[in-house]
């Protein structure tokens, strides 16, 4: 009896199953395998000054936009997909959610900058040098006909009046402010996103890893969280600016892989009290190993304050890139709102429109991702409540 | 004689504090047979719950460590095996099921899911499969429409439901050993009944071993075939649940079933257990034993010594060491026993 009962037992099959692996995290890695396939063909094998699609627009996916496209598929994976099969959770977080008002129309604002600002750099041409259309003004307002070298619209009691051709109006290189604010939206929202990706996953992935496996690991990990927090990032910034010039995508590296020590000491000391519950030690007991642990039962039991934290991270990346770009420390080829702001600024007193639109919108965007993190803390972690 | 399918022998486990060194479990030794019910009774702080995460070493290293002894399971030596292949014996042939069920099911995931991990963490099986057996096991420990309850997370369920929702997870791979941590202290009596009535039931259902730990004397009373007793991380008396409740031979556990109300006197054991760090020399109970001699409190504990007829009925106190009078406890215990059963019934 004891020979048949224990040969049943394969000891040579003791590695971590995939088995566990959901068919979600398979069709994650899958796509981000294809991916990565795709970015080999693009970088290595596509001359570089060629468009990588074009049909149905013609689109030359540079290094960010790669990174961008990974970052949403990542967005899609683990929080659309979850939240689609998991209706039940999904609608009493929206019931909770919905109770703030504010953060509902934050959400709704957000999810239109979000697409026009995904969309609308594919279908609009980049705005270019045009000094003929100068100093437009916006549509429905005027200004003295002699700050416009070439007023477009009608000229009425010597105000030129703006025109739909330029909603906004234009700065004064002649580029419509609109379209900038479009592609400003884009950027704002790589910012956002790619660095606060970045940030929690490898924040997440230090604390969970530091809080459960204690002892030395611990040690080493927050020892280096310190350290991280005391270099100066944006001196290295600054140094890889002067040397290279500014570049987006070095802005979301550097801050991104600099910038997860708070996150990562957070999901640390929640991680802490979760590791001592009873579910932890029965998933060992049923077999279990570490990383599954950590993966299956830490992580998701973490991830509401890490949402949280980063629904206040994005904002303050977007409002971080914004001040650089207004110091011209921003990346020059990019038209974010920091730089339309900062261009503007000298004729404040002659165009006003030039600063104010994308001020406006760097201010709305802002406010709607803070509301959006005060309800989503109110619905997700209810303990933080205030 | 068949081998026993689990025998510890001579388990130390140790935790390096702050304080010093705790010798949590100091030379327990005991065997679970195919089949039977072994309970492991013990006031809190005696070693039981360490012993039973001894086993599958599912206590904390650093600071815990198994510092010596050997773990027999099935022909296999526990202890030096290494993690990946206890992992793979972890839930798949011994189970556990702990005490608080409200803390045992993660509150993230629906108990279906849990169950459906559960099974695939040792079997290669596709997730419909895996889960009408989900299903099954929910019937199977009694959670009325199992389908239906399926997906629903753990906070939707009663104490008790979630109890048997831990032991449908410790079941689903039909384990060898089942160990239960006071499965049911945090039931009320009505659910407790049940779910020992359930884990009777399922132990021939599943022909499983099941080590029960457990301070209610009750429940062992109701369940146990063999009953270890511990104190202070050593074993004071071992044997038959009738041996040991009909003859109770160490002066600790006479002390432990006076204090069932009912039954001898109702009075409590005086004293508290000894500090973890610096127990005392000699019998561990000792300072706290209405029966102690100056030989109590010299050297180690006293060895296993043969309490009756019974070879496995065994005692470590000095009454019933060679040259020692066992009478001197025995006797007085019939005594008062019976005098206090007379007031109990009148």
């Amino acid at each position: 009896m004891s020979e048949d009962t224990f040969e049943s037992i394969d000891w040579s099959e003791t590695d971590t199953r995939l088995a566990t692996l959901s068919r979600r995290d398979w069709a994650a890695a899958l796509t981000g395998l294809a991916l990565v396939a795709a970015f080999c063909y693009d970088y290595l094998v596509l001359p570089a000054n060629r468009p990588t699609i074009t049909e149905p627009v013609e689109w030359n996916v540079t290094q960010l936009d790669w990174l961008f496209v990974a970052t949403l598929l990542a967005l899609g994976f683990y929080a659309i997909v979850p939240l689609c099969t998991n209706r039940r959770l999904t609608a009493y977080y929206w019931r909770e959610f919905r109770k703030n008002r504010m953060a509902v129309v934050g959400l709704v604002y957000l999810l239109v900058v979000f697409c026009i600002g995904v969309i609308g750099p594919l279908v609009l041409e980049k705005p270019t040098l045009a000094l003929e259309q100068a100093y437009q003004p916006p549509a429905f307002t005027s200004v003295d006909s002699t700050v416009p070298v070439n007023c477009i619209g009608s000229v009425v009691d010597g105000r030129c009046q703006g025109t739909m051709a330029h909603p906004l109006g234009t700065t004064g290189d002649g580029k419509d402010i609109l379209v900038l604010v479009v592609y400003g939206m884009q950027v704002s929202m790589k910012v956002g996103l790619i660095s606060t990706l970045l940030v929690i996953t490898i924040g997440t992935t230090v604390g969970t890893v530091a809080a459960y496996g204690g002892g030395l690991v611990d040690e080493l990990l927050m020892r280096y969280v310190d350290i991280q927090l005391v270099f100066p990032a944006f001196f290295l910034y600054l140094l890889l600016t002067y040397l290279f010039g500014g570049s987006l995508f070095m802005f979301i590296v550097i801050f991104g892989l600099t910038g997860w020590g708070s996150i990562a000491r957070l999901v640390r000391s929640e991680a802490l009290q979760r590791a001592e519950e009873a579910y932890i030690t029965a998933a060992r007991g049923a077999g279990g190993g570490t990383l599954y642990i950590i993966r299956r039962h830490l992580v998701p039991n973490v991830s509401n304050s890490v949402i949280t934290a980063a629904t206040l991270l994005i904002p303050g990346f977007i409002l971080f890139e914004a001040s650089l770009s207004f110091l011209s420390l921003g990346d020059p080829t990019v038209p974010s709102w920091g730089q339309v702001i900062a261009t503007g600024r000298s004729d404040l007193s002659t165009a006003w429109w030039v600063s104010t639109f994308p001020g406006v919108f760097l201010f709305t965007t802002i406010l709607a991702f803070n509301f959006m993190g005060d309800a989503l803390r109110d619905a997700l972690d209810p303990r933080q409540e205030t | 004689m068949t081998e026993p399918l689990l025998s510890i022998r001579d388990l130390r486990t140790v935790f390096h504090t702050d304080e010093g060194l705790v010798r949590a479990v100091d030379g327990v030794s005991f065997d679970v047979d195919r089949g039977e019910t072994v309970c492991l009774v013990g006031e809190s702080g005696s070693g039981k719950t360490v012993t039973g995460e001894s086993i599958t070493r599912l206590i904390r290293t650093p600071p815990g460590e198994i510092a010596g002894g050997e773990i027999v399971f099935d022909g296999r030596d526990l202890t030096t095996l290494s993690d990946a292949e206890l992992r793979s014996l972890r839930g798949d042939r011994i189970a556990h099921v702990f005490q608080n069920p409200q803390g045992a099911l993660n509150p993230v995931y629906t108990v279906g899911w849990q169950i459906v991990e559960a099974i695939r963490l040792h079997e290669d099986v596709d997730e419909p499969a895996a889960r009408s057996r989900a299903i099954d096991l929910l019937d199977r420990v009694g959670i009325p429409e199992a389908t239906r309850r399926f997906d629903d997370y753990p906070h939707e369920f009663s104490g008790g439901m979630k109890q048997r929702v831990s032991l449908a997870m410790a079941l689903a791979t039909s384990p060898d050993l089942l160990i239960a941590d006071e499965p049911t202290t945090a039931l009320d009596v009505t659910i407790q009944n049940q779910i020992l009535d359930l884990l009777r039931e399922l132990q021939d259902e599943f022909d499983m071993s099941i080590l029960l730990i457990t301070h209610d004397l009750g429940v062992v009373a109701e369940v146990a075939d063999r009953v270890v007793v511990m104190y202070a991380g050593k074993v004071m008396e071992r044997g038959g649940v009738f041996d040991v409740f009909e003859r109770p031979s160490h002066p600790y556990t006479r002390a432990l079933l006076e204090c069932l109300p009912g039954r001898g006197e109702g009075a409590a054991i005086g004293g508290t257990l000894p500090p973890a760090t610096d127990p005392p020399d000699g019998c561990r109970f000792h300072p706290r034993c209405s029966y102690a001699v100056d030989a109590c409190s010299e050297g180690e504990q006293p060895p296993a010594c043969a309490a009756d007829d019974d070879p496995d009925h065994v005692v470590s106190c000095v009454h019933y060491e060679p040259g020692g009078d066992p009478s001197v406890v025995r006797d007085d215990r019939e005594t008062r026993l019976t005098d206090g059963g007379g007031e109990g019934q009148s």
